[in-house]
């Protein structure tokens, strides 16, 4: 039974005066709860890490000789002030797009690229301008470059895509990023083992499959998840590289 | 009420209710979207399509939470039943927002690529196998598909075209959808977290949704309508003078149903408690100008046969009623919607006066 002594509400008709206080209590408390969160939630959201597209650098234009990992390195032999010789950059295109199309059949020659640079740390890619002004071959004789075997290790950390985790977005990692880093592997742009102790001086190294494959799709699994895993790690300019044995991943808790 | 379909049938109440729930979710996404950037004073910024999918998905998360709660603190107290008469409003604004949430994420994300974004929404994560790491775009898309039924089904076309059982049944799915979003929200953002306040107000919003039900649940129980005893085919209700003018008493049938008898002005009068538009409890309402109104939505009912007043078409089934040893009793056969039965006068009946 309904208590008389409470005021009844019916909606097209006017609200009662006793419940008129109650009621724009209720709503004051109502907006309130959604400025709180709105607020609270906002302006507690976490710094992504320092990186990003260095359009502020604006279009720049190295030559160098290019390496098949399978995923192209453009080794830079004649660089700006801004990307000096002996630097390694990632290569990718536009979008979740890698740029192996442009590099096939290039391996070991010397070539312009130009393009974007996204940068985050020590770890260098460029975001290649569209059509042949992105990359085309150069006259001249290109030199050998070493690569410098660094034996077998055990790492620990995180698989990425490394053009997000250069900061194509922010944040790029993770697992809440998963699903995008998958795509944009599934579209070659080259991956990134995040390590979470430096490595011969290095957080980040791109990974690889063994002889010279691709990142085997089993490890897309374990995109963004905190796991070891095992591989020959080996130096090319200033960037490591890690043949990774998807098989030795294992899942570290916490 | 209404004699035939119409979008909204607006009153003041309404626009009143939709002003200040307007006002609540523009000022969170206001302040999130313009006002925090300037707080946070990132030097490299979240993607503004990052930081824009995370304010209207935020919102949307407590705007079901304020939703959810509305049910049962109108059962604990009635003085919250204003916040549930407009609730549906809310409901719809609340899938548009969620809407929004999923462009940002859907053109953001899963754009780009070689693929279509909506067929990289299904493959590019299928770690079904696992819980870090999860696909939980997944529990995202079902909570949007059941936003998206809810909001399609709310007007009361469907509500008279599935009869109120049935879009009862239905609209229950928004509990589905939260515990949905609650998985979505668990599996993904939560697990990239380094600092953890909307984790509390996440935590806190999802336990005040479970204990507020939990709590009415056993209110409920413990006060629910008290089971009619039978004599001789018919059911006993309280002695007339238990229910006072212009109120019911509510009792539970035999058969489950429950019936509400009414006291009009000295003369009992039994009706089915459940009203035809939504299944409100008519018992809890009370006579408003000769009419019983539904403390819900306000639906009127002539007392006597059940019927709405013209041009209204609603009707709800009417019980025959009798006195017998100063005891009132109801014959547990329902008449059918509409059939006027005669009031019975309650002997010597004086109105008590306020």
């Amino acid at each position: 039974m309904s208590n008389q002594d409470k005021p009844f509400f019916v909606g097209y008709l006017d609200i009662p005066g006793s419940l008129r206080r109650f009621l724009v209590l209720a709503c004051l408390v109502g907006t309130g709860i959604f400025v709180a969160t709105g607020l609270l939630i906002g302006s507690t959201q976490d710094e992504p890490a320092a990186s990003g597209f260095r359009f502020d650098y604006g279009r720049q234009t190295v030559t160098g000789v290019i390496e098949l990992t399978p995923y192209p390195l453009l080794r830079v032999t004649q660089g700006n002030d801004l990307i000096k010789p002996g630097k390694t950059l990632m290569l990718s295109g536009q979008g979740k797009f890698g740029v192996d199309a442009q590099a096939m059949g290039l391996e070991g020659g010397l070539v312009e690229v130009t393009g974007i640079i996204l940068q985050r740390g020590t770890i260098d890619m460029m975001q290649l301008a569209g059509g042949r002004r992105g990359m085309k071959m150069v006259d001249g004789d290109a030199p050998d470059m070493e690569t410098e075997p660094l034996g077998r290790w055990k790492v620990a950390g995180e698989i990425c895509d490394g053009k997000c985790l250069n900061g194509a977005m922010r944040p790029g990692r993770g697992l809440a990023h998963k699903a995008c880093a998958a795509l944009c592997l599934v579209g070659d742009v080259p991956p990134v083992f995040v390590s979470t102790q430096p490595i011969e001086g290095s957080d980040f190294m791109l990974i690889t499959g063994p002889d010279g494959t691709r990142l085997p799709k089993a490890a897309y699994d374990h995109i963004g998840q905190f796991v070891s895993a095992e591989g020959d790690l080996e130096r090319r300019g200033d960037m490591l590289v890690l043949k990774l044995d998807a098989e030795t991943i294992e899942v570290i808790d916490g | 009420m209404s004699v035939k379909y119409i979008p909204v049938q607006w009153n003041r109440n309404k626009w009143f209710y939709d002003l200040v729930m307007l006002i609540g979710v523009v000022a969170f996404l206001v302040l999130f979207l313009f006002v925090s950037p300037d707080l946070l004073s990132h030097e490299f910024p979240i993607n503004p399509q990052v930081h824009n999918a995370r304010a209207f998905g935020a919102c949307a998360f407590v705007m079901l939470t304020v939703i959810l709660c509305i049910g049962p603190l109108a059962r604990i107290d009635t003085r919250f039943l204003p916040l549930l008469y407009n609730r549906r409003h809310f409901g719809v604004m609340t899938t548009f927002v969620a809407i929004t949430h999923a462009s940002y994420i859907l053109n953001w994300y899963f754009s780009f690529s070689k693929s279509d974004k909506f067929s990289a929404l299904l493959f590019a994560n299928t770690s079904y196998t696992q819980l870090a790491g999860f696909p939980f775009e997944a529990f995202g898309i079902f909570a949007l598909i059941c936003l998206l039924i809810l909001a399609a089904t709310s007007h009361d076309f469907w509500l008279k075209f599935l009869t109120p059982p049935v879009w009862k049944s239905l609209h229950a799915l928004i509990y589905v959808a939260y515990i949905a979003v609650v998985a979505h929200i668990s599996l993904g953002i939560l697990q990239d977290q380094q600092n953890h306040v909307f984790t509390l107000i996440f935590i806190g919003g999802a336990l005040a949704v479970a204990v507020l039900h939990a709590y009415a649940a056993w209110l409920d129980w413990r006060g629910g309508d008290e089971v009619a005893t039978q004599s001789e085919g018919w059911v006993e209700i309280c002695g007339p003078a238990d229910i006072k003018n212009g109120f019911a008493r509510i009792k539970l049938m035999p058969n489950g149903d429950r019936v509400a008898v009414f006291n009009q002005d000295g003369k009992l009068s039994a009706i089915s408690n459940a009203c035809a538009h939504q299944n409100g409890p008519l018992g809890e309402g009370r006579v408003i100008s000769c009419l019983v109104t539904c403390p819900w939505h306000g639906f009127q009912y002539d007392v006597t046969n059940g019927r709405s007043p013209a041009p209204f078409t609603e009707m709800v089934p009417t019980y025959n009623l009798r006195l017998t040893d100063g005891m009132i009793q109801v014959d547990p056969e329902a008449n059918p919607p509409g059939t006027y039965v005669e009031p019975v006068a309650i002997p010597g009946w004086k109105e008590v006066p306020a």
